[in-house]
């Protein structure tokens, strides 16, 4: 129930800006889907097991899956990522929220 | 093996004849020529075995799940086409040299013209489809430039040429992959031996209806006869040799070989009999009304390979000797007929033929050879084109398609052959009678006339010498139906049905002829061939089609593109919640953390929207980011959560650098566009927060996350279940996100190519962090060397390591402000490619191994590659990072 409402709350704050002119705010609304892709992940591996999934001889009894961290982990740094190229992209417009009218020409 | 020797010359020569055009000029031709007659003699030396009924073969497997091989034979009917592609083929490439002027291009003129013999040798040598299908459309690319090559007039023509036969091409495509579907082979021996599984099928219609299309498109037939009266803006050895001889024929040759399949069948028969003898009615019309020579040498190929496709229609054995043999005797008088057009052509005559009248007078020799083909083409005894017309006849009149289908194909074929006869002997009348119209008109040297010379003689020589063909004749036919009793070919053949149709035909073409001023004055009536203008139509129309579906593509802005898949997302959320039933029962009760945690997580999603200024909605996405880590950390998640912990702070310096350019100030959000935003991403708020709800019940413990934490550490060694997952169980997908990574770097790297590094102010707090950085750096990295080692079993690995040695580039930037070189010895290129390096090298020595690509090899001590990978791993991220610090640290003095 918690996970559906912080996956809910952050795709509607990310859609919103990703359908902003500005790159700046595109790039924000991208940061926000990541993390509530990243959530959801995590919570289909189940939140009713909850210990770090590290062996050992005093290792845990109830594991979380390890699969979704496997993939949110490799997720987030890919988000990184794209999130680096476009401040990049929205540093090459440059005039960045100057934009949010339609520019001239084609 | 002499098939590939051929076939091979023929690359070689093609290759050969730019080189000799640039030694010898125009005069390259005859070398091309002589080459051409040499293939000819190569092929020539199995001649005799095919003619006894063997089919020389050689086949390499090429693409062998698929059934495809890079397979040639020869067999009869190849052997016919080989004989008219290498045969016109010299004797065009002979024309050639006297043909062109100094100012063509020589060069690419006869390489496209050779390539183009290569092409059409390897379409009637091909015994597998697909590479039937190759050449097929080689040879309408070559057409395509040929056609192009005079200039800006012949481009809209060699469009539509293009267009009409890659059409054609692609239905030869789908065909074939129907076939290789139906039969798992695509060897054209298998497929024809394969009759009754084609036949009888859906699937055997569709191949028949995609083949024809093939062939109609390629033979010009109605519908898509225009693109041929269009291409004779080509000069004229093209008109010659492509345009009437040999690629046009491809069609036909199609045709005749899937007769073997379709032979007899009411479908088939009666659509290629409809419209080959519609095609050639209307064609030999249009070719009576004509005045330019060229083109009613254009309209009459149309209309004569409409009689060969409606003759292959009938399907009986006479019917296909007569088109095999019309194959021939067309190709001979058709290609000397242009040449002479091209001869008075090039000797600025007029080509129009009222103004040809009297020719005999100032050329004798041109008028004989122009009057040989002529009658020829009309179907007067003893021309070979006669025995073939009559054969013709003899074919139509055993159609049995429909009771009375013979008469009724054999009145047509004899109505076609009368048009035919009239502007035949037009031609001759221009050669012979009247009055000499055209007065500074010579002839011409015996070298520009010897290659038309060859061919009038051979029309003239192989009508009573018809018999010399009949083995060759013999054997295309068994070949095409192994079924049916060859008929033999013969000059006279006694008084017959045919003979009766022929003299019907002469009869009617001379009152045509007669009459002319009144066949030309109904004629004016016939309506104009808009075939090409009706193309044009449905051509721009299709590209304003194009462009309006493009248009809206073409955005300044990235928020179109980007609305669609959100409005995708709500749309299949919608769907799932009309058909979703059985939503699992039971959800582990959330902890009293969660809604401490999600509050505060909603609030700063908020405050990120809401902020109007950069600093402020940096700092709101740094909460977001840090609660959706404390989320982590409550859900298990140690590895996880200290990931997202250091990309967060990186994250927020890069921002930081990114932005310093950029207005501090967010623009304001306009209200009309943020009524919809908001709506839309309502919509996908709860289309998100329901599938997450409705996927997320399940409680046990994933089979797949059971397996792992069972046999991770036996397997592998470490305790660390998600490292182990990351660098041994799956091992390729964090490949591929490592290269993905890398591609991130080097579109930064392209995207601040510009940038230089500009000598700053210091920063304020520079005296303090300049020394923090100096003594925190070698403690950050040996900690990211630490964690990167341990991270098998413990939290860490090769990406944590990655961005803790992040944290020290990221310090000395900061400390530096723009001045600072971080880390002078990390570049990004280096570092990308020692971390794809031995992440791959990694993967090979498994491989060297004989294990699966990416298995870790286990060593001693209890360390496998595993860990190598991990420092791949470990470089290619901190080359990002260096990249990105970098990159927008040093951009202050970036231009776009």
């Amino acid at each position: 129930m918690t996970a559906a409402i912080a996956v809910g709350v952050l795709v509607a704050a990310g859609v919103f800006l990703i359908l902003r002119r500005s790159l700046v705010r595109v790039a924000f609304g991208f940061i926000l889907l990541g993390h509530a892709v990243n959530l959801l992940l995590m919570a289909a591996g189940g939140l009713g097991r909850r210990e770090p999934p590290i062996l050992g001889p005093d290792g845990p009894t109830t594991p979380a899956d390890p699969l979704p961290q496997a993939f949110v982990l490799t997720a987030i740094v890919i988000s990184f990522g794209t999130t680096v190229y476009l401040l990049g992209l929205a540093r090459a417009q440059r005039r960045g929220d100057q934009d949010e009218k339609p520019g001239p020409g084609p | 093996m002499v098939l590939v020797v051929a076939l091979a010359a023929m690359a070689g020569l093609a290759a050969l004849a730019p080189i000799l055009a640039r030694l010898m000029g125009r005069n390259a031709g005859y070398v091309l020529a002589a080459g051409f007659v040499a293939i000819a003699a190569v092929l020539g030396t199995v001649g005799p075995a095919v003619l006894a009924g063997e089919t020389p073969t050689a086949s390499w497997p090429w693409l062998p799940h698929f059934g495809v091989s890079l397979t040639l034979r020869l067999d009869g009917l190849s052997a016919l086409f080989c004989v008219l592609v290498l045969g016109v083929g010299a004797l065009i490439l002979g024309y050639c040299p006297r043909y062109l002027r100094p100012e063509h291009h020589h060069r690419s003129i006869y390489f496209q013209l050779t390539a183009f013999g290569g092409g059409m040798l390897g379409l009637v040598l091909a015994g597998d489809l697909v590479l039937l299908y190759v050449f097929w459309e080689l040879t309408s690319v070559l057409s395509f430039f040929l056609i192009g090559s005079v200039g800006a007039r012949g481009n809209a023509p060699a469009l539509r040429a293009l267009l009409v036969t890659t059409t054609g091409g692609l239905a030869l495509l789908t065909a074939i992959v129907l076939v290789s579907v139906r039969l798992g082979t695509t060897d054209l021996t298998e497929v024809l031996a394969a009759r009754n599984q084609l036949l009888g099928l859906p699937l055997g219609d569709a191949v028949a209806a995609l083949l024809i299309l093939a062939a109609f498109t390629k033979s010009a037939q109605a519908p898509f006869s225009f693109w041929l009266p269009g291409a004779m803006v080509a000069i004229t050895p093209v008109s010659a040799y492509l345009h009437a001889a040999t690629m046009v024929k491809a069609g036909i040759y199609l045709l005749l070989r899937f007769t073997t399949v379709y032979a007899g069948q009411p479908g088939w028969s009666f659509t290629l009999m409809a419209v080959g003898l519609v095609t050639a009615i209307v064609g030999a019309l249009r070719a009576l009304r004509e005045h330019d020579l060229k083109s009613l040498l254009a309209y009459s190929t149309v209309s004569q390979l409409g009689l060969l496709v409606a003759a292959i229609g009938v399907g009986t054995t006479v019917a296909l000797a007569a088109a095999v043999l019309h194959t021939f005797a067309h190709a001979l008088f058709k290609a000397t007929l242009f040449m002479l057009v091209g001869i008075i052509d090039r000797e600025a005559g007029s080509r129009d033929l009222r103004q040809i009248s009297g020719l005999r007078r100032v050329m004798p020799v041109t008028a004989t050879l122009t009057g040989l083909a002529s009658l020829s083409l009309a179907g007067v005894a003893p021309m070979i084109g006669f025995v073939s017309k009559e054969s013709l006849f003899q074919g139509f009149a055993s159609a049995t398609v429909f009771p009375g289908a013979g008469a009724v194909a054999a009145a047509l074929a004899v109505f076609a052959s009368a048009l035919t006869f009239a502007y035949g002997v037009r031609l001759l009348y221009g050669a012979f009678a009247g009055p000499t119209m055209q007065r500074t008109l010579y002839e011409p040297s015996w070298l520009f006339l010897a290659p038309a010379a060859v061919a009038a003689g051979a029309s003239a020589v192989l009508g009573p010498g018809v018999v010399v063909l009949n083995p060759l004749m013999h054997r295309a036919i068994l070949d095409v139906e192994p079924w049916g009793t060859p008929p033999s070919f013969q000059l006279w053949h006694g008084f017959s049905l045919e003979l009766a149709l022929s003299g019907l035909t002469i009869a009617l073409g001379t009152v045509l002829f007669v009459a002319r001023a009144r066949v030309d004055r109904t004629l004016r009536h016939l309506p104009e061939d808009r075939g090409a203008q009706r193309f044009e139509v449905f051509y721009s129309a299709l590209i304003r089609f194009g462009t309006a579906l493009a248009r809206t593509d073409h955005r300044r802005t990235t928020w179109p593109y980007l609305a669609r898949p959100v409005v995708g997302l709500v749309l299949l959320a919608g769907a799932g919640l009309g058909v979703a039933t059985g939503l699992p029962g039971t959800y582990p009760a959330p902890r009293a953390l969660d809604w401490g945690v999600v509050g505060l997580l909603v609030a700063a999603a908020i405050t990120v929207v809401l902020m109007r200024t950069t600093l402020a909605s940096v700092a709101a996405l740094g909460s977001v980011g840090l609660l959706v880590t404390t989320w982590f950390i409550t859900a298990g998640a140690p590895d996880v959560a200290l990931t997202l912990l250091l990309v967060e702070i990186l994250t927020a310096v890069v921002a930081a650098f990114a932005l310093r350019g950029l207005p501090a100030r967010l623009a304001p959000v306009h209200r009309s566009g943020a009524v919809g935003a908001g709506v839309l991403a309502g919509l996908a708020g709860l289309a998100a927060a329901g599938g997450t709800f409705a996927l997320t019940g399940r409680r046990g413990l994933s089979p797949a996350g059971e397996y792992y934490l069972d046999a991770a550490e036996e397997a592998t060694g470490g305790r660390n279940v998600v490292n182990t997952i990351l660098v041994d169980f799956r091992g390729l997908d964090t490949f591929g996100e490592i290269s993905v990574l890398a591609s991130v770097a080097l579109g930064l790297t392209l995207l601040f190519a510009g940038a230089r590094p500009v000598a700053g102010r210091p920063a304020p707090y520079e005296p303090l962090l300049g020394p923090a950085q100096r003594l925190l750096a070698p403690i950050i990295v040996t900690l990211a060397l630490y964690l990167l080692v341990r991270g098998h079993d413990q939290p860490g690995g090769g990406f944590i390591a990655a961005l803790v040695a992040g944290m020290a580039v990221a310090l000395g930037a900061l400390s530096g402000g723009g001045r600072f070189r971080v880390a002078r010895g990390l570049r990004t290129a280096p570092l990308i490619a020692a971390g794809l390096l031995i992440c791959a090298g990694v993967g090979l020595a498994a491989l060297v191994a004989g294990q699966a690509f990416l298995t870790p090899l286990k060593g001693p001590f209890g360390l496998s590659t595993s860990l190598l990978f991990d420092a791949g791993v470990f470089l290619l991220v901190l080359g990002v990072m260096v990249t990105a610090i970098n990159r927008f640290s040093l951009a202050e003095g970036f231009t776009p």
